[in-house]
């Protein structure tokens, strides 16, 4: 935390809880201890004070105990020489400005000074008061500004800011550099669903001077609330917050720590300071800090960067004529998008804006040659996609760019190269992920009515039909469905997303080596990642729905038993879905290293299974084995004449040596049951140097369906030079030249494999 | 030869939660039902006894309904043009408490509007003193376009508002959570989705004696046995002491039944499936009785004689408690 700031922060404390105390004891000469204090429409009191102390304050004699209470709140200002901690003195300080502030505008509510007379203003909306001494004293919403936020609104917005519709809400406090800078930062927060809150003023100018200027409404109509013009009215939007935290969040009053964490966890606000930063606004944000709400300026004023009380930085500063932008509305485009990112606000994207229908329906499509307007990809020309992560400051949300010709260029049925890059920045963005996201392009591409989309990496290959270019589809509208799509399917992990599409054949090769190199580094990161390099496993209970007691555990060196998640998957479906069907498991002590036994991996296995399996091993089909739901790309069985196993391929309808075949083995293998010798896997299993690892590894497969070698020649390869024996893949029997077990041993001996010679696997 | 019936001992028990509020309770209903509680799989009275006995709702609609049997409504008559007659006859024919199911269509074709929905809700209210359960039409938006008017008018009730679903939840358990009401969540046939939804909605601090669940059914022939296996497997892991997986259960056998073809067709049947009338209400009761046996807290019903059959079927089985 900033010295400075904390020293200002605490002056700022000391100096409102002075200001409040002189008040109270004015107010209790002139109006007595007995005179009702309220604010209008509400069951909370006056709501910080509720929250945070518990009292249930009704008159103005009950308000000393509670400024004592401030008082003792408040510390000196840290010594110029002698550095103690003073995170804790200036939050509590904070508090202590809080909780005079109300004070302050609960007196004012008394004297009729509350809500702020502002004449000739017309409110868009706003708490119906009623007061003899306010303007008219009819309630109407002419000649003041709002005050304090009534019940009623507090519902409605706060179910919104609950479910998500409306993402958070903006105290601004202050006055813009300019009117139109103040226009388009309130227009920028709109366009968001972010509300505004109003307050404040810098030398007795106020946004709300500013915004009321310019004829922009305000009100809650319009989802922008003036408070006040000065800088205590900003207690409101805090008072605002607490009800939140009693209404929706089912907490009761005094329970503070319980309600400012409810609102760092579920309530989006931060505060904008706009101009400069007195003390008391200084002391004001300690105290919204307190609820987690960083603050951002756009001036120049000392930055606390570090996470702690807030989700990420606690003060930002932003200052105007720094930031990029031709004009205000840029400059104001870029602040607002500071606040997002600083508060961690998701933005909630509805629809994919493209001019064909959308949806998983579509993906399946298949585009002809016959009805194909241009191709990208395939025998005529490139394509590749490349998802990279970038730092936030770095990507433009939205920002979509064609580089190089477009469709228009393309002769009917012709083909152009081209290459999709998406950047994507997000707090909880990872490096692993990237190959997890990239991978859902292709069915994101695909979901677009007359688009066909097949492989991946450089050899993608897309095709645009007549039909969707005769509706106006683009290539920038790849980009808009990326945007729409990685925002609403991983915005748990992905707060930007930025989109250029290269078409000029000298630029898509300049990057199609850059991507290159991506993939070959993320090739050697996938190999480099073993089962000791990590202290988490994964479980997946995705088939628990039909299986009901069967779990994947999920390591890096070996995936799910259908191949369709292996431990990256699982680590990025783990961040976009905390509670969904992979969950981490923490390995702790690892109790058998061979046969791949850990402390962690043995209890989950007892509660995944809801008591049915007592163990698992990771690395053996004798002992424990993992047990399958029915979805495994292979079986692994073992045949104890050839003291091996073999290998059937789900697409291999032949008889196996077992004398059964596949979907009789399936019956056996799946359904959750433990059964030593028969085991399901995803193939990619087969080639991991883990595969049954404690019963002699890949050496013991004595025969496997020739469409598996087949599938998988290249890498098998690999695993016959890691055995040291190039010719292993040979002396594997297959359906071609084996259906028994009577053929089997003879053919095993005539092609000298090594399983013959191996110690017995029982 | 005496024989030892062995008794299973669980560690955990079904939350017990009490729908609807009295005038004492911050409600207007004159009494409440109460449910769950169970330490030990459905009526094995002999391991530990319980607490309370599995309720019956009966299901109506705010306007007479035009997708319902011709047999049902020959049953209610005229009480069925208006929900708050029906809601009254539902109370003198047995029923522990009302489910009032919103379609799209509010009166006429108009679309069901929050108006519609609120004077609907009222006039139940006002008609009955059962506890009350209201479902929308199953359709995120239009379900909170209703609902949280619905709550909001009716401030501590303790109804129960449905349907919570992975889309919507975080509305409906708020306006539950700021206005003293419970909320029903749904979830096709699986065990880990209903486990998931009950974490999201307590994760946004709903308590645990405010969520009732429905797992979904099926009718019999229909699929019944997936959904009492779901219901069975979610009893177990509640016993076992999995807390997200011990919310009492409401299904509706009653609409299932009457989807069926067996209880919808009345002509142009084989003549060996009997008569029409009796052929649907043994559909529904037999459906509702055994998803009672498969642990079910509330079972919804349509037919008045379901109602009753359904009733003796209970008080058998509680009987047995004494016995």
């Amino acid at each position: 935390m900033s010295r400075y700031i904390a020293t200002r922060a605490i002056r700022g404390a000391n100096a409102l809880v002075s200001e409040a105390e002189a008040m109270l004891e004015q107010a209790l000469g002139e109006r007595g201890p007995e005179t009702p204090v309220a604010f209008p429409n509400t069951a909370y009191y006056l709501p910080v004070i509720f929250g945070m102390m518990g009292k249930e304050i009704g008159q103005l004699g009950e308000l000393p105990g509670i400024l004592a209470h401030a008082r003792s709140l408040l510390h000196p200002t840290p010594s110029e020489e002698h550095w103690t901690p003073y995170l804790g003195e200036t939050l509590d300080s904070g508090m202590a400005t809080l909780i005079a502030a109300e004070v302050i505008e609960a007196i004012r509510y008394v004297y009729g000074l509350q809500p702020e007379s502002m004449p000739g203003f017309k409110l868009a909306g706003g708490t119906a008061f009623t007061s003899p001494d306010s303007d008219g004293g009819d309630g109407g919403p002419d000649g003041h500004l709002n005050g304090a936020i009534d019940d009623i609104q507090l519902r409605s917005w706060g179910i919104q800011l609950v479910d998500g519709r409306m993402p958070g809400f903006a105290a601004i406090v202050g006055c813009a550099r300019s009117n139109e800078a103040a226009v388009q930062i309130v227009r920028q927060l709109q366009q968001r669903n972010i509300l505004c809150f109003l307050s404040g003023n810098v030398n007795g100018r106020s946004i709300i001077d500013q915004l009321a200027e310019e004829g922009v409404e305000l009100g809650y109509d319009t989802y922008t609330v003036p408070f006040g013009r000065d800088t205590i009215s900003a207690i409101y939007a805090l008072g605002f917050a607490t009800r939140s935290a009693l209404t929706f969040g089912g907490l009761k009053g005094g329970q503070a720590r319980e309600i400012l964490t409810y609102n760092k966890d579920r309530v989006f606000a931060f505060v904008l300071a706009l101009g400069e930063v007195d003390d008391l606004k200084y002391s004001a944000a300690a105290g919204a800090i307190n609820f987690g709400f960083p603050v951002i300026a756009d001036t120049v004023i000392p930055q606390i960067l570090p996470t702690g009380v807030t989700t990420y930085e606690h003060v930002v500063s932003m200052p105007w004529n720094e930031i990029e932008g031709a004009d205000d509305s840029e400059k104001a485009k870029r602040l607002v998008q500071k606040c997002i990112e600083v508060r961690g606000v998701k933005i909630r994207m509805a629809d994919v804006p493209v001019p064909v229908p959308y949806g998983s329906a579509f993906e399946g499509e298949v585009v002809r040659k016959a009805d194909m307007r241009a191709e990208f990809g395939g025998r005529g020309s490139r394509c590749f996609e490349h998802l990279k992560m970038a730092k936030l400051d770095d990507v433009t949300d939205g920002k979509i760019e064609v580089v190089g010709p477009d469709l228009s260029t393309v002769e009917d049925q012709g083909s152009m190269d081209m290459g999709i890059v998406v950047e994507v920045a997000g707090r909880k963005m990872e490096q692993d992920f990237e190959p997890v996201l990239e991978r859902q392009i292709h069915y994101f591409v695909n979901g677009a009515s007359g688009i066909q989309h097949i492989g991946q990496r450089d050899i993608t290959w897309i095709r645009i039909s007549k039909k969707a270019a005769d509706v106006g589809f683009s290539l920038e509208d790849f980009g808009k469905i990326l945007h729409a799509r990685f925002h609403s399917d991983f915005g748990a992990i992905v707060d930007k997303v930025q989109v250029t599409i290269f078409t000029d054949p000298a630029l898509v090769e300049g990057r199609l080596a850059e991507a290159r190199r991506a993939y070959d580094f993320r090739n050697r990161r996938l190999a480099d990642l073993t089962d000791d390099a990590v202290d988490e496993f994964y479980s997946c209970t995705l088939c628990q729905s039909f299986a009901p007691n069967h779990v994947c555990i999920v390591s890096p060196e070996r995936l799910g038993l259908c191949g369709a998640y292996n431990w990256l998957d699982c680590k990025a479906s783990f961040s976009i879905n905390p509670t969904g069907p992979n969950q981490p498991i923490r390995l702790g002590r690892k109790l058998d290293a061979v046969s791949g036994y850990w402390e962690g991996t043995k209890d989950y296995a007892r509660i995944g299974s809801h008591g049915v399996v007592e163990e698992v091993a990771m690395y053996s089909i004798m002992q424990n084995p993992m047990t399958a739901c029915g979805c495994f790309e292979c079986i692994v069985m073992v045949i104890p004449e050839a003291n091996g196993v073999m290998v059937v391929s789900r697409e291999d309808t032949s008889m196996t040596p077992a004398g059964m075949t596949f979907s009789t083995l399936a019956g056996m293998a799946g359904g959750g049951i433990q059964t030593p010798g028969v085991m399901g896997v995803g193939k990619y299993y087969l080639i991991s140097p883990k595969f049954i690892s404690a019963d002699g590894g890949f050496k013991r497969v004595v025969w496997m369906s020739s469409v598996l070698k087949e599938a998988m020649a290249r890498e098998l390869e690999v695993v016959a030079e890691r055995a040291g024996d190039a010719e292993l893949i040979e002396r594997i029997a297959d359906e071609r030249s084996v259906t028994s077990v009577d053929e089997l041993l003879p053919w095993l001996e005539a092609h000298a494999h090594p399983a013959l010679a191996m110690d017995p696997i029982f | 030869m005496p024989v030892e019936i062995p008794k299973d001992s669980w560690p955990g028990a079904v939350n017990t939660v009490t729908l609807g509020a009295t005038g004492d309770q911050g409600g207007s209903r004159t009494s409440t039902v109460t449910i769950g509680g169970e330490r030990s799989l459905p009526f094995m009275h002999f391991e530990s006894p319980m607490p309370h006995r599995p309720a019956i709702a009966m299901e109506i609609a705010p306007a007479r309904p035009a997708d319902w049997s011709a047999v049902l409504l020959e049953a209610w008559g005229a009480t069925a043009d208006d929900p708050g007659s029906w809601a009254r006859a539902c109370e003198e024919a047995g029923a522990d408490l009302i489910l009032l199911q919103f379609g799209l269509k509010g009166s006429g074709d108009e679309p069901v509007s929050a108006d519609f929905a609120v004077a609907a809700v009222k006039a139940v209210l006002g008609s009955t003193g059962l506890p009350l359960v209201v479902v929308g039409p199953g359709q995120a938006e239009v379900d909170n376009s209703i609902l949280v008017p619905i709550a909001d008018a009716t401030k501590g009730e303790r109804l129960v508002l449905g349907l919570c679903e992975e889309g919507n939840y975080r509305t409906l358990v708020a306006a539950a959570m700021a206005n003293d009401h419970l909320v029903l969540g749904k979830t096709p046939m699986d065990v880990n989705l209903a486990k998931q939804l009950n974490i999201l909605m307590s994760d946004m601090g709903l308590g645990r004696d405010r969520v009732v669940m429905d797992p979904t059914t099926a009718a019999l022939g229909y699929g019944i046995e997936y959904g009492y296996s779901v219901m069975e497997r979610l009893r177990l892991a509640a016993l076992q002491g999995d807390g997200m997986t011990q919310f009492p259960i409401l299904v509706t056998p009653g609409a299932e039944a009457w989807k069926a073809k067996e209880s919808k067709v009345g002509e142009g049947t084989p003549a060996e499936w009997g008569e029409w009338r009796q052929r649907g209400m043994n559909w529904e009761a037999l459906t509702a009785v055994s998803l009672v046996e498969a642990g079910a807290h509330v079972v919804v019903l349509r037919h008045p004689e379901s109602l009753r059959r359904v009733r003796a079927a209970i008080d058998e089985l509680m009987a047995s408690e004494t016995a």
